[in-house]
């Protein structure tokens, strides 16, 4: 949307007569971006001067990059400069003021994901009480953390009050010009979660972004950075089950994980966000960089991921195994079904003596979608015994779906050992007999026997969360059958 | 950005005339479209791992002279000889069987070359094998081999195709067979070398197998290490018809093969089996692609590599099953031993699938040799060495045992021990 001269004069009229926090609430940029984009952004989140540094010179390494075109999805071509690059969190006023004026699909959805309540009204952005919401659970969890010295906040506040810790984390793992869309990421990301966890803690709670504890509206261009310092323990939850509501297309997301001596991350995503009407119309594009770094030894970097939502998918959480011994996982259920494409897998970067890794990943593909698992598996001459045992499985329902597999095996040392196994099938007509036979709606089986296919992946998930994915199958599966 | 890498202009000089022609016209249009032809890089997908390898320089750019006969003609077998690229009348012996002829591209009348010259490359996908396209652009002969339908060749015809590298050059023997309803072929290919020049050999072998068909293709590349082999295999399957495709490679500076089927036909079934054994500094790369597009077909694909030093063996095998191929069953193995830590291997099983009745699986696994097993040998008083070649035998053997012709098994087996005796040091 264009916005006039004078409008934009006013808005720097604004800034200059309330400074920064009027400012946040009241104004989103105008679409474009350069580098005054970047400074002005900057500028709003009171960044330290090495910030903005940073964010220009990965703006620079972005101009000189393409839109990758590799990968197994088909999608328009974006126009960068028609995206606007700061929108500040909306009024209470202008939104939907109670469940009432919520789409009742949707509130359809949450009934059967059987999510509660209040968080039904948080998800489908009603102004909620922000007594209610802040105080009864997130003051209490925060005091609880602070205790075991876990930081665990807003990035852009990272920044601000933990700027040494950020500098030397921040792009460690995913340097600004890794790709293209970590470089967008590193050069307008607008908030995330940032979270330290210090020697030898063990974290008391599984956090969470989004509604359960941490703040809302990270907008487009996310960024986390997980530190588990030597002996440390962290359980991390991304996402949730219900699908959210977001006015944004494009989702460029940057997740970073550093796991030093004996540490531990563990990273659980289930991503459900809008993945476009039946006829493949809209639907969020979801092009995402993960990258964990098992920088010390006998550390442990594990991502469990149930991928339901975006029209596009582009994601490849990885694992460098630096540290001698380190553990590296990987599980993944990613389902598509109408129009959704999704492009997805691992990477596993063998460096250190004993690395082991371990892929798991299930694709299920309906309608008229196509799921490809891309990933890559190297052993570098120093992974002396390191060890990789991949399957991915794939089921089809549907006759006009695709399912692909893409591995990469690289191996330079003599003692590492691979071991990749793939396979194809559909709901077999005999399984689907025995479930009729026994009284059993043809949804109902389809979704059951979807359920055993992906046993394997939930089981790695907290359980909150497992139970949810189950049911987010069985919603997701709507339709594919009969 | 930096522009990338473009084929020489020197490659697409014009080379000898002694062709019919409509092959000539055929020829000079796929120059003039390799015009500016971008060289594979690392960036470029199905050349990732070798374009590192491949050395186009300027003195390859000539095609090699025809060389003169060495050898007389084989007392016994079917044999055709192409020496640099070119038919040595000389040195073949062709069969003499009803319902089937071969021809050189040279002898072809006018009409026969016409209707050639509209069905080369027609098997290959164009962008996945432009070396390929150059060898259309450039082959100064080939051999036109047509069985009439039921046509049943009992013994294999071998065709042997050498390079005398003398001085720097290339060749581009080009072989086309076109096995009609019910016929029946053994083609055995062997690629050698003599000389010490830098030489590259590019050639491309199609087959058109019609319906119920049945065609057995034995490839042993074996050339020395002066000679950089970039092939490419295309086969078109229709109803019921079987081909089978046995290849046993050796490294080189840069050793390529592009194999694509297309299973045209209901009930058509392939079984692709490949051997690949690489040492020193050696390379060597297979590229299989098998494309289900009509429904019931089988196909079963079974390679081995073993990488010893600091060789570099790649491995790229894709199934694609479109998506009115139902009831397709694809099966894909691909099993490395690496011997060395300097050596390298990477693998790429690959499916692509649009059709949901289907079974399709691939497995690849790289390791090295079993220690429990080495130790199980040795504690019986078989040498660690011994217990080694034993061992790395039993990996391929089972691939090897199955190539049907003798003497091919025979050759492959003498070059293997010779493998053995460079790899394995007596203890």
């Amino acid at each position: 949307m264009a916005t006039t001269d004078k409008e934009v004069k006013e808005l720097i009229k604004r800034e200059y007569e309330h400074g920064f926090v009027t400012e946040i609430e009241a104004d989103t940029f105008e679409p474009g971006l350069n580098e005054d984009v970047i400074r002005r952004l900057s500028k709003i989140k009171q960044e330290p001067e090495f910030m903005l540094e940073w964010r220009l010179k990965a703006y620079r390494r972005w101009l000189e990059m393409d839109d990758p075109t590799w990968a197994h999805v088909d999608y328009p071509r974006i126009d960068y400069n028609s995206i606007s690059y700061y929108s500040a969190p909306k009024k209470k006023e202008d939104m939907p003021q109670s469940l009432d004026e919520v789409d009742p699909e949707l509130l359809r959805t949450y009934e059967k994901l059987g999510i509660p309540l209040h968080e039904r009204e948080k998800l489908a952005g009603v102004a909620v009480d922000a007594v209610f919401d802040s105080v009864s659970i997130g003051t209490t969890f925060k005091e609880q953390l602070a205790e075991a010295g876990v930081i665990f906040c807003p990035i852009s506040e990272a920044v601000q009050k933990y700027p040494e810790l950020v500098e030397k984390y921040l792009g460690s793992v995913v340097p600004a010009g890794d790709n293209f869309f970590a470089a967008l990421n590193s050069a307008v990301f607008s908030d995330g979660s940032f979270v330290y966890i210090p020697k030898g803690v063990r974290c008391p709670l599984e956090l969470s972004t989004y509604f359960r504890i941490n703040a809302a509206n990270t907008g487009q261009f996310e960024r986390t950075l997980i530190v588990a310092d030597a002996g440390s323990y962290v359980s991390y939850l991304e996402g949730c089950t219900a699908p959210m509501r977001d006015e944004n297309q494009l989702h460029a997301a940057v997740v970073e994980l550093v796991a030093l001596d004996d540490a531990q991350i563990k990273y659980s995503t289930v991503q459900n966000w809008y993945p476009g009407d039946e006829h493949g119309k809209g639907g969020i594009y979801n092009f995402v960089t993960k990258r964990g770094a098992c920088q010390g030894r006998n550390s442990k970097i594990s991502w469990t991921q149930v991928e339901t939502g975006s029209a596009v998918t582009w994601k490849y959480p990885s694992c460098i195994l630096k540290g001698d011994n380190s553990v590296g996982e990987f599980y993944s259920v990613a389902l598509t079904h109408n129009y959704q494409q999704a492009d997805t897998g691992t990477k596993m970067i063998h460096l250190g003596k004993n690395t082991t890794s371990t892929i798991i990943s299930k694709g299920i593909s309906a309608g008229r979608s196509s799921n490809a698992y891309r990933g890559l598996v190297k052993f570098q001459p120093g992974a002396e015994n390191a060890r990789n045992f991949t399957q991915c499985d794939s089921l089809l329902i549907g006759d006009r779906c695709g399912a692909h597999t893409f591995p990469y095996i690289e191996s330079r040392n003599k003692s590492a050992i691979v071991e990749h196994e793939a396979t194809t099938s559909k709901v077999s007509d005999e399984q689907m007999f025995l479930c009729r036979q026994r009284g059993i709606d043809p949804e109902q089986a389809v979704s059951m026997i979807v359920n055993g296919f992906c046993k394997e992946v939930f089981k790695e998930l907290p359980m909150e969360f497992a139970v949810e994915a189950g049911k987010l199958l069985e919603v997701s599966l709507e339709g594919s059958v009969g | 950005m930096k522009p990338a890498p473009t084929l020489s202009s020197a490659f697409l000089q014009p080379a000898g005339n002694a062709l019919p022609g409509p092959l000539l016209r055929l020829r000079e249009q796929r120059g003039t479209a390799l015009v500016d032809m971008p060289l594979p890089t690392r960036k470029t997908e199905n050349w990732k791992y070798s374009s590192k390898h491949l050395k186009l320089s300027d003195e390859l750019a000539t095609n090699l002279p025809a060389g003169s006969a060495t050898t007389s003609a084989a007392e016994d077998g079917y044999r055709v000889v192409f020496r640099n690229g070119v038919i040595d009348p000389q040195a073949s012996r062709l069969p003499q069987v009803d319902g089937l002829t071969v021809q050189r591209f040279a002898d072809l009348s006018d009409d026969e070359a016409s209707a050639l010259a509209e069905r080369l490359d027609n098997t290959l996908d164009a962008n996945a094998t432009q070396m390929a396209r150059l060898n259309t652009a450039r082959f100064e002969d080939g051999l036109l081999i047509t069985l009439k339908p039921d046509a049943v060749l009992a013994e294999p015809l071998f065709v042997v195709h050498e390079v005398t590298a003398t001085a720097s050059g290339s060749a581009f023997p080009r072989i086309y067979v076109d096995a009609g309803r019910h016929s029946q072929l053994t083609l055995v290919e062997e690629y050698l070398s003599s000389g010490d020049q830098p030489v590259m050999v590019d050639t491309v072998t199609e087959f058109m197998v019609a319906d119920g068909a049945q065609v057995t293709s034995i490839r042993l590349t074996a050339e020395d290490q002066n000679v950089q082999h970039i092939g490419a295999t295309g086969v078109r399957q229709q109803r019921s018809s079987r081909f089978e495709s046995h290849c046993v490679g050796f490294g080189g500076p840069l050793r390529r093969h592009d194999l694509q089927l297309r299973l045209e036909g209901e009930g058509a079934e392939c079984k692709l089996n490949g051997v690949v054994v690489t040492q020193d500094k050696q390379h060597y790369d297979n590229h299989t692609c098998i494309d289900h597009i009509a429904a019931n077909c089988n196909s079963e694909e079974t390679y081995r590599n073993i990488a010893a030093d600091e060789s570099h063996a790649v491995f790229n095998g894709r199934i694609h099953i479109h998506q009115d191929a139902q009831k397709s069953n694809a099966d894909m193995n691909n099993k490395n031993l690496l011997l060395s830590t300097g050596a390298e291997i990477d693998t790429k099983p690959e499916l692509e699938i649009y059709a949901d009745d289907v079974k399709c699986a691939h497995g690849a696994t790289i390791g090295q040799l079993d220690e429990q097993s080495l130790f199980y040998l040795v504690s019986r008083g078989i040498s660690r060495r011994e217990a080694n070649v034993l061992l790395t035998m039993a990996f391929i053997n089972e691939l090897v045992t199955q190539i049907p012709v003798e003497q091919v098994r025979d050759s492959a087996n003498e070059r293997l021990n010779r493998f053995f005796d460079d790899t394995f040091e007596e203890a």
